[in-house]
């Protein structure tokens, strides 16, 4: 039996590790939230804006040779830009159309860019070579005991943390933020008072998208593990996630997200590893089944 | 002529009727391979006229299709290699064991939303293939299920190629019979009006859970006695034969063909299905693993261009529409 | 005779929005009754309440003698829900702790599994009764699907398919597994029922918007609802559903009786049809019909039902004078044929012209009631509505 002093160190060392895997999954989770927010549309291709971030990072450092950082916020740019055009060329047309049909659409998108990606880059799982990390990235900054914070990490953490905040006060605190929680509750007045909500959509789905995009980056560093079908998995992830805080609630996606990562890590650790994604699945289903509303949000009638 | 105006359905086993005719076309080598394209297409014909009762008859969006193919190919299978069952055996043992399943997701699952309905259901099907998977003492996992028997019909066993194809047709026959006595009668009527307006359908005397349940129900059926075929012609099954492409790929030959029309979905599963081997053979490898990318790309430009399908829902409702007047006016008054 | 429709005290809040205050209406057999009131004063609140579509926060409401929605105690929800986490902890503290440590592995065999399922299909079917008519039961439900759920995964962690008492492949197991839990819950379901029959006099209990429609209560709606991509006579086939029987199997078989009713509904679906004057155009797609048209199938559609009230939400909205003298003379030979009206009218001349006895709303409560004569001229509706002063017509 090992002892207490090296169980205890086990589980600090998966709550670090859940942590930071729960960070991931909120950035994700807080693309599809938002989305859902303001046109009640589940954005199933968010998960392959989340994984074409991470591939186009990749190629901007490994092959093109770009320095680590402005590669970085190069692909974030290129990641919003991407959502903008999916909502332009895929969901706009389909504003007044039926659910069934945008839903449709939806997964049609995730599959052709899955797809896609699997014709430009190759089934291979692509990694970073060594030497275009910047080097402290592997080198662990905290040590307590066993339990070790990479540098890494604390990049990810603090990274999650930051954009975070900045969403918060973004939504909060400016103009286009009371305008997207304006579209949130009731596009037709929202437009009436003057809004442009196609505008402001385009907005939300830039930032989400921005945000899945660094998620992807940050992951393809982490795991250090870049292949095409990365954001089938993670993006029903994220959206059990969205789903757990309440799906509309920035915060909720946040919340969830969190909980969600350090549920895997801890159930992948402790109970099975084979199901580690069927955890997932099961927490989806059970969220939805038992309390759809999440964790914080709130439920919508329909008015007859 | 007035004949085919009259009852459509004879139109299409004319059609068949043709079918059947061209296996005996003498081509060599290519016939076998011919016979095995077109029983693949007859098989997804069965599977796409299942998966229609539910997005296209009931308007929910179910993502989940291939579990229960998996289901009943698992179901079939084992029981071929456990036991020594014949064919009409197994076949509905594997339908019900569907439908039950159909009832134990659908019963918590169908008062939900239309989004979160979806996203359940695939959920379930990611579930159900990973217990497959991971399940080594019931599945053998991903070492599959080689050796399932094939079929016997009243003690005969089948082994040419055009044996299982007049098989599935005949399975396809009985499949259609169903889904058209379903689709004008109460009960389909029932669930064209939760599909239109769920609201106005509870006020007029809808029970919405309970339709909806038998919905899933049906369709989880009629996709387990697809999988149950599917075991017994192929002889072997494999956890990565049910992926969740497959959904898609079923979904997009109804989308194409015309969602909650019967003939539609026959089309488009006719269509798609040769124009896959097509592209098997015209594309390199590497690229024919992308071809899903042509599927995603097709739900997209259909929804956008022609949501209906090729032959919409409307069309076939005012042909028996037209058929009940004429029988109306002339004949019982 | 007697009152059809009896509602007391109704009153219906959306968190701290009050729609509705202590409404009380009478409607008695073939009597046309009229609600008029300003928009927005919870007069399509109050038919959607009457539709069950929504629970009303207090208040009765009575159809054919027969309770729609009544009240439930708060002592009694209070004791329910202790009762519930009492049950809940009692599930978690048991399970973990008894079952997986201190029990032999021998004891976890497959039929005492399915045994165990059978016995919580009793507690589960126990609350289902409440189920279909109150809403906070399923609250209850889920609690204890939750540790029933939690119950089974856990025993099945333990459980080894091969430790049976019989003797049977293994994985004919994972098969028997769900048709066990089936034959439970099937084979319990009638136990169930017997057992909640009492119960629903406990609770309070809600009726479901399909059963209403059974029971006589049809209604059309303030923005037409009507099923657009099928046929008018579909339309009003589907109306019919309530009142034919012929279920899956007699569907699959196409059984004398399956086909007799087809051929049936069919001709009463004209039949209806033709009660509206719509009759031509049976087999057009309701897409296509001019919006007047689409309101009086909308009432073909509600009247197949065979209602013995129909519910009427602004059925003259944007009909001119000729098209509202038709819709007057069709409510009058509606009423002919036996059935009552409540209508929702802002057209004062078809309101006065048709209506036995008029209700006032205003944000929400009754201001007045009375004949047409005496509501016209109640000063606190000509303040409210008419317009003080002003000719109605």
């Amino acid at each position: 039996m090992e002892s207490l002093l090296d169980q205890s160190s086990l589980f600090l060392q998966q709550l670090v590790n859940g942590i930071t895997l729960g960070g991931v999954y909120a950035l994700i989770a807080v693309g599809y939230t938002m989305v859902y927010g303001v046109i009640q549309l589940i954005n199933f291709a968010h998960g392959e804006v989340y994984m074409l971030g991470a591939f186009l990072a990749y190629t901007l450092v490994a092959v093109v040779g770009m320095p680590f950082f402005p590669a970085f916020v190069l692909t974030l740019i290129i990641c919003a830009v991407l959502g903008v055009v999916l909502d332009f060329v895929a969901y706009r047309p389909l504003r007044k159309a039926p659910r069934l049909a945008a839903l449709i659409t939806a997964i049609g998108m995730s599959i052709f860019l899955q797809n896609m990606a699997l014709l430009i880059w190759g089934s291979q799982i692509k990694s970073y070579p060594r030497e275009v990390l910047p080097a402290f990235f592997s080198e662990a900054a905290i040590t307590m005991g066993d339990v070790t914070l990479s540098w890494l990490q604390i990049f990810i953490l603090s990274i999650t943390l930051l954009f975070m905040i900045i969403l918060h006060l973004t939504i909060h605190k400016t103009r286009i933020g009371m305008a997207m929680r304006a579209i949130s509750q009731d596009k037709t007045a929202s437009a009436l008072m003057g809004i442009g909500v196609n505008r402001v959509i385009s907005f939300t789905f830039a930032i989400g998208s921005a945000m899945g995009g660094m998620a992807g980056i940050l992951v393809g560093l982490y795991y250090n593990a870049i292949f095409p079908t990365m954001g089938y998995v993670a993006g029903i992830k994220a959206f059990a996630a969205a789903v757990l805080g309440g799906i509309g609630s920035v915060p909720g996606a946040m919340l969830g997200g969190g909980v969600l990562g350090i549920a895997e890590v801890m159930g992948a650790g402790y109970i099975s590893s084979e199901y580690r994604d069927g955890i997932s699945y099961a927490v989806m289903i059970a969220v939805i089944l038992f309390k759809p509303s999440g964790l914080i949000g709130k439920q919508l009638g329909e008015k007859v | 002529m007035p004949l085919f105006h009259r009852n459509p359905r004879i139109l299409f086993l004319a059609i068949l009727f043709l079918a059947i005719i061209l296996p005996w076309v003498p081509l060599g080598v290519s016939s076998n391979y011919l016979l095995r394209v077109l029983t693949t297409a007859v098989l997804y014909m069965i599977l796409a006229l299942g998966l229609n009762i539910v997005p296209g008859f009931t308007g929910l969006l179910d993502l989940g299709y291939v579990g229960f193919y998996g289901i009943g190919a698992y179901t079939s299978g084992l029981l071929a290699i456990h036991y020594d069952l014949s064919l009409w055996v197994i076949l509905p043992l594997a339908a019900a064991n569907g439908a039950l399943w159909g009832v134990l997701l659908g019963a918590p699952t169908l008062r939900l939303t239309g989004d979160y309905f979806a996203i359940v259901t695939f959920g379930f099907s990611e579930l159900v293939v990973l217990l497959i998977r991971n399940e080594l003492w019931l599945t053998r996992g991903p070492m599959g299920l080689p050796g399932i028997s094939a079929p016997s019909i009243f003690g005969y066993t089948l082994s040419q190629g055009w044996q299982y194809f007049y098989l599935a047709l005949f399975l396809l026959l009985v499949v259609l019979v169903v889904v058209v006595r379903l689709e004008n009668s109460r009960l389909g009527r029932a669930w064209f009006a939760i599909r239109e307006d769920e609201i106005a359908a509870q006020c007029c005397g809808i029970n919405l859970i309970r339709y909806k349940v038998m919905a899933f129900a049906a369709s989880a059926a009629i996709g387990a006695m697809g999988g149950a075929f599917y075991a017994k012609w192929f002889r072997f099954i494999h956890p990565d034969m049910f992926k969740f492409w497959e959904s898609i790929l079923i979904l997009c030959l109804i989308v194409f063909g015309g969602m909650g029309s019967i003939s539609g979905t026959m089309l488009g599963a006719l269509i798609l299905i040769p124009l896959t081997e097509v592209l098997r053979t015209a594309l390199p490898q590497s690229m024919f693993n992308a071809r899903y990318l042509i599927y995603g790309l097709l739900l997209v430009i259909m929804m956008r261009l022609r949501p209906e399908g090729l032959i919409p829902f409307q069309l076939s409702r005012s042909r028996k529409a037209e058929q009940a007047k004429a029988r109306l006016l002339g004949g019982e008054e | 005779m007697g009152t059809l429709l009896k509602v007391k005290n109704l009153s219906k809040s959306f968190g701290g929005l009050l729609a509705l205050k202590e409404i009380t209406l009478k409607v008695a057999p073939q009597q046309i009754v009229g609600i008029i009131g300003p928009n927005g004063a919870g007069k399509t609140t109050f038919f959607n309440c009457l539709s069950c579509l929504y629970h009303p926060t207090d208040g009765e409401i009575e159809f054919d003698n027969t309770p729609l929605a009544t009240p439930v105690s708060n002592s009694v929800k209070k004791r329910v829900r202790i009762s519930a986490i009492v049950f809940l902890i009692l599930g978690f503290i048991r399970l973990p702790l008894f079952w997986s440590f201190f029990l032999p592995k021998t004891f976890f065999k497959v039929e005492l599994f399915l045994l165990g399922i059978f016995i919580l299909s009793i507690r589960f079917l126990l609350v289902r009764g409440l189920l279909r008519h109150e809403i906070w039961a399923w609250g209850l439900m889920f609690i204890f699907l939750l540790s029933d759920v939690c119950f089974a995964l856990l025993f099945l962690t333990r459980l080894d398919p091969s430790n049976t008492f019989f003797l049977t492949p293994v994985p004919l197991h994972y098969i028997a597994i769900p048709w066990g839990v089936a034959a439970g819950l099937f084979g319990f379901y009638f136990i169930g029922l017997l057992c909640t029959q009492n119960v629903r006099g406990l609770f309070g209990f809600r009726t479901s918007p399909d059963a209403v429609c059974r029971m006589g209560m049809a209604r059309t709606f303030q923005n037409i609802r009507l099923f657009y991509n099928l046929s008018v006579l579909d339309n009003v086939k589907i109306g019919r559903h309530g009142r034919l029987h012929s279920g899956l199997g007699k569907t699959l078989l196409k059984t004398r009786f399956q086909r007799k009713e087809e051929v049936a509904v069919e001709k009463e679906g004209l039949q209806f049809l033709r009660f509206v004057g719509l009759e031509d155009k049976a087999f057009d797609l309701a897409d296509t019909l001019a919006y007047g048209e689409q309101r009086r199938l909308e009432i073909a559609r509600a009247l197949s039902t065979e209602p013995k009230l129909l519910l009427l939400d602004e059925p003259a909205a944007g009909m001119n004078a000729r098209e509202s003298e038709n819709l007057i003379q069709l409510v009058k030979n509606i009423r002919e044929d036996g059935t009552a009206v409540l209508i929702i009218e802002h057209d004062m001349k078809v309101m006065m012209n048709l209506a036995d006895y008029i209700y006032v709303f205003d944000y929400g409560r009754l201001i007045a009631e009375g004949t047409p004569d005496a509501v016209r001229e109640n000063q606190k509706v000509i303040d409210a509505y008419l317009g003080g002063g002003k000719d109605v017509c």
